[in-house]
């Protein structure tokens, strides 16, 4: 089994929200506005490049005719089936974890 | 709209290597479009270097994570840890002469903060273009009268003008204005709480559109809010908005009451777009009003600033050359109408035009502080590189590549260096928040003044480059295989550094030359500022507090005018304490206007002239200490009923009447009325201490009823506060609704008038002084080191006879010699260079004896006291010392 760290986890699970656009920019977005995790650029591409080396995330470049881009190309970002493979393993962890937690938490 | 490019520039040369980089730099690109939209292309500029500079560095410096692998490795020279090494070594050396280092970081960051303050202020005005839609194409139109007519009639033009320039002229996509003397109308605007007295700008219906400036809020005039009698209708600046509806939107479409009348808010300015920062700075503008351009105000005479927007493609030229036939034109089609003429000029030089000299002379001061610093900060390092070049020897005898040595010295240097420029951008950013919230000097945009990011990277780009190519020197100068030599040489104390030591002398003339121009121009405007100050206003400042009336009523008849003037300065004059109380309609050094007139029995053919109108009530002249030279004063006896009389200055009444009596003869005004001169007063400096009195004339409030500004001066020997607390209440007992806030003494408008010089003259002095601290610096350094180095010489001297005087004399010379050189070429830059300073010279020759001969003086005995000390210093050397040396 392969160990997630909880920014790592999170990112990819964004990554798989986004399917659609899946973008650094939106993956920030959601992580601020939905996790509550305020985080700086750097820490973001520190976590992507992570990723990648472990095997977990894909990307290729993508052209952007947007003006708001400059010009500058996107980078579609991919979960390959080893990182799908991880974010799974990490949930089954968390459930059964949780589920044999149950009331403790909460009564707590 | 894009991002800094020179941020850009550095974040891609950090990200060349990543292959995500180019998605990178769009992520960025694509947060500063969204930030630009929300809050402004300035804070996401901010946004964007800070930005991209933290994930340059965190690119850069990218550590790796410790494994097993790396930990393997940690013992091998990664070009990492052989950069950290360097960077220890260097911070190593910094502690070891802290002294040295704290002092150049603080040299360099003085020459960046003066650098960059004085272009903060200087690029918005001038180089920035300004915040309107392609301001490229929007002209000023004046009014060229001739003569020296410097008064604000002089420039502004009739609104017939514009209106038949709107009509026939095909060069213009846009023709507006405004009226230049909307200040002369005060609105007192009751909403809940103190009645508060505003000022609204008149503008024609299209001024926003033509500038092309959105509302924040609501829309601008209607064309039929812009007739005359139209629908009433006000903008709101941004800053009243603010501070008195609480930035609430929903004002816009409600009712609010000025001067006893309804009109509607229909608009809120935007932040960006203050009205009197950019056309009448040091006046503020609470809201813009419709100012109709018409026959109706035609009749008021030259009362509009006219602006245009050129189509695209056409020239300033050809407009005029357009405008000038246009005029021609009218001129013969109506040969009785007078006022009739355009200039046309960009407006941003019509607007920075005034203090371009200013501007000029305060970014060369700054510019040769900065210079001065790099020479200081070269000199600085020159002298340690000596001991450097025996510590670069041993380092290379065991082995140190060149490259590594030359590194090592470049992270000493730029660490200082870097320190000097925080410390630089923190006293900028001290220097510019100050210098922007300034009230006392009237320059357009003085009060947006921002720091400038792009001029604090120059200035401390430039500190530093000349900080690392010195660095090198040490590393140069032990060449391959030298190192024992320069050991041997070095440890013998020998004068072998004479060609450093020339080095380090020529940059000494250079700096006491540099420092020689400062002090110079500094002498020049402080002897132009005493002429200034010792100029006779012909009125007394002290002791005198003025207030802007605007009583809430409209007058039915002069009558009624006079009746109210007379309770109220009678009642003031009651007060136990106050010695004299006037009215007039614009106090000196405050506003003015111009009016046309002739002499009665000139020939009608003969050029009309023009005088400064000042309306007063009897009383106003004994309270400003205006003395009557012949003739007698205005009394409450010279009514509407009574024959026209007024009083003229005594060298308006010279030029006016030249070599006669003036009393009893007359002058006609453009209503046609004659007017009998009954008195002579001495001239009172009108528009500014600096300018001629021209002719002014006194005319009696209830005969020339044209006013809508009453000022009241009252002259007492009262502490401030008690005379302030009296007349208030007194007015208040006269009208019960009148705005009483807004009082200030003479001297503060005395003050106001010479700020501008004061404000220059304060920063030139700073710069002086820190040139000269800087120069006796260098002079101290140099010496000390040359005394140091030729201490076995000296010694030598000694021990063969030479005497105490002697030695401490050749030293002294040595001093005296450099810093003439230096003073001489100085004083020939200086003379080339004041031509820049001619408009801002009052009273005083440009090779005005005094400043020149007194910055020799300071600046050889500053060079003498820093050289005394290295002087005695040698004068101590015994002969042993020679022997020690051997």
């Amino acid at each position: 089994m392969t160990k997630l760290g909880q920014l790592e986890f999170l990112v990819l699970l964004s990554v798989l929200r986004h399917r659609e656009e899946p973008y650094a920019n939106r993956i920030r977005l959601d992580l601020e506005e939905n996790a509550g995790r305020r985080i700086t650029r750097g820490a973001l591409y520190r976590t992507l490049d992570r990723l990648t080396e472990k095997g977990f995330l894909e990307w290729e470049l993508e052209p952007s005719q947007s003006p708001e881009r400059g010009g500058h190309p996107m980078r579609r970002l991919l979960l390959t089936e080893n990182g799908i493979e991880a974010v799974r393993e990490t949930r089954d962890v968390l459930d059964t974890f949780l589920q044999n937690t149950g009331p403790a938490l909460d009564d707590a | 709209m894009s991002p800094p490019r020179l941020a850009i520039a550095i974040l891609a040369r950090a990200l060349r290597r990543d292959p995500a980089g180019p998605a990178i730099l769009g992520d960025l690109h694509e947060d500063f479009s969204l930030l630009c939209r929300k809050h402004g292309e300035a804070s996401a500029c901010r946004w964007y270097w800070r930005e991209s500079l933290f994930l340059a560095l965190s690119r850069i410096v990218r550590l790796p994570r410790p494994n097993r692998w790396t930990m393997r490795r940690m013992n091998a020279p990664t070009p990492f840890r052989s950069f950290a090494q360097d960077a220890s070594y260097a911070l190593r050396s910094v502690r070891r002469a802290p002294g040295f280092s704290l002092f150049t970081a603080l040299i360099i960051g003085l020459g960046v903060a003066a650098a960059t303050a004085v272009f903060s202020v200087v690029r918005p005005l001038t180089l920035a273009p300004l915040p309107f839609k392609d301001p490229g194409a929007l002209v000023w139109i004046s009014n060229v009268t001739e003569g020296a007519n410097t008064s604000l009639s002089g420039v502004t033009s009739r609104s017939g003008n514009l209106r038949d320039f709107r009509e026939r002229s095909t060069s213009f996509s846009g023709l507006t204005g405004y009226n230049a003397f909307f200040d002369q109308n005060a609105y007192t605007f009751a909403g809940d709480g103190e009645p508060q007295r505003l000022v609204g700008a008149g503008v024609a219906h299209d001024l926003l559109e033509v500038l092309g400036v959105d509302p924040l809020h609501g829309r601008g005039f209607t064309l039929e809010e812009g007739l005359w009698g139209g629908p009433r209708a006000v903008i709101l600046s941004h800053g009243f908005w603010r501070q008195r509806f609480d930035g609430d939107p929903g004002v816009v479409g409600t009712g609010i009451t000025l001067n006893q009348e309804p009109f509607t808010v229909v608009g809120v300015l935007p932040r960006s777009f203050d009205f009197s920062s950019f056309f009448t700075p040091g006046v503020k503008v609470d809201f813009l009003l419709p100012f109709p351009v018409g026959s109706e105000t035609d009749q008021w005479g030259n009362t509009m600033v006219i602006l245009g927007r050129l189509y695209q493609g056409v020239t300033p030229e050809r407009a005029q050359a357009e405008l000038d036939a246009i005029v021609t034109g009218l001129q013969e089609e109506q040969p009785d109408r007078w006022g009739l003429a355009a200039e046309v000029t960009p407006l941003q030089a019509k607007i920075a035009g005034p203090f371009m000299p200013a501007f000029l002379l305060l970014s060369a001061a700054a510019a040769i502080l900065l210079l001065i610093v790099c020479v200081n900060v070269s000199n600085l390092l020159l002298a340690r590189s000596p001991g450097r070049s025996r510590e670069v020897a041993v380092r290379k005898a065991f082995g140190a590549s060149r490259g590594r040595l030359a590194r090592q010295l470049v992270l000493e240097t730029s660490g200082v260096a870097l320190v000097g420029a925080v410390l630089g951008g923190g006293l900028a950013w001290g220097a510019t928040r100050a210098i922007a919230r300034t009230r006392a000097v009237q320059v357009p945009l003085l009060d947006q003044t921002e720091m400038d990011l792009s001029a604090y990277f120059f200035a401390a780009g430039v500190a530093f480059l000349a900080g690392l190519l010195v660095s090198l020197v040490p590393a140069l100068q032990v060449g391959e295989g030298a190192e024992a030599t320069v050991l041997r040489t070095e440890a013998r104390g020998s004068t072998r550094g004479r060609g450093g030591r020339k080095l380090r002398e020529s940059l000494v003339v250079a700096e006491v030359a540099m420092a020689c121009v400062l002090l110079v121009v500094g002498g020049l405007l402080v002897r132009s500022f005493r002429e200034v100050l010792r100029v006779d206003l012909g009125f007394m400042p002290e002791n005198a507090v003025a207030w802007q009336l605007n009583p809430s009523t409209d007058f039915r008849s002069v009558t009624e005018l006079g009746v109210v003037t007379r309770s109220l300065t009678e009642r003031v004059r009651e007060i136990p304490g106050v010695e004299a109380a006037g009215l007039i309609d614009a106090l000196p050094l405050g506003r003015n206007r111009s009016w046309g007139f002739r002499v009665v029995g000139e020939a009608e053919n003969e050029e009309g002239r023009s005088l400064f109108p000042h309306i007063v009530a009897p009383g106003y002249l004994e309270a400003m200490r205006v003395p009557l030279l012949a003739g007698r004063p205005l009394s409450w006896d010279d009514n509407e009923e009574s024959a026209l009389v007024v009083m003229m200055n005594e060298s308006g009444a010279r030029q006016v009447f030249p070599g006669q009596d003036p009393l009893g003869l007359r002058i006609r005004l453009w209503d046609s009325r004659e007017w009998e001169v009954v008195g002579v007063v001495r001239d009172v400096r009108h528009l500014s201490p600096e300018m001629d009195p021209g002719i002014q004339v006194y005319f009696s409030h209830t005969q020339m009823p044209d006013i809508n500004t009453l000022d009241l001066v009252v002259r007492s020997q009262l502490p401030m506060d008690h005379a302030v607390g009296e007349v208030s209440s007194a007015l208040r007992e006269i009208d019960p609704s009148m705005p009483t806030g807004e009082f200030w003494t003479l001297e503060d408008s005395v003050d106001r008038a010479l700020s501008a010089r004061s404000f220059t003259l304060w920063i030139l002095s700073v710069y002086g002084g820190v040139a000269l601290l800087l120069a006796a610096l260098g002079i101290y350094g140099v010496l000390a080191q040359s005394v140091a180095e030729r201490s076995p010489e000296i010694g030598i001297r000694m021990a063969l006879g030479a005497s105490w005087q002697e030695v401490v004399g050749s030293v002294l010379g040595r001093t005296l010699a450099l810093a003439a050189v230096g003073i001489l070429a100085g004083g020939l830059v200086s003379l080339w260079a004041g031509r820049l300073l001619s408009t801002l010279l009052f009273g005083v020759e440009m090779t005005d004896p005094v400043a020149y001969g007194g910055m020799a003086v300071i600046l050889l005995g500053v060079a003498a006291v820093a050289g005394l000390v290295p002087a005695l210093r040698a004068g101590r050397i015994r002969g042993t010392r020679a022997l020690e040396a051997l």
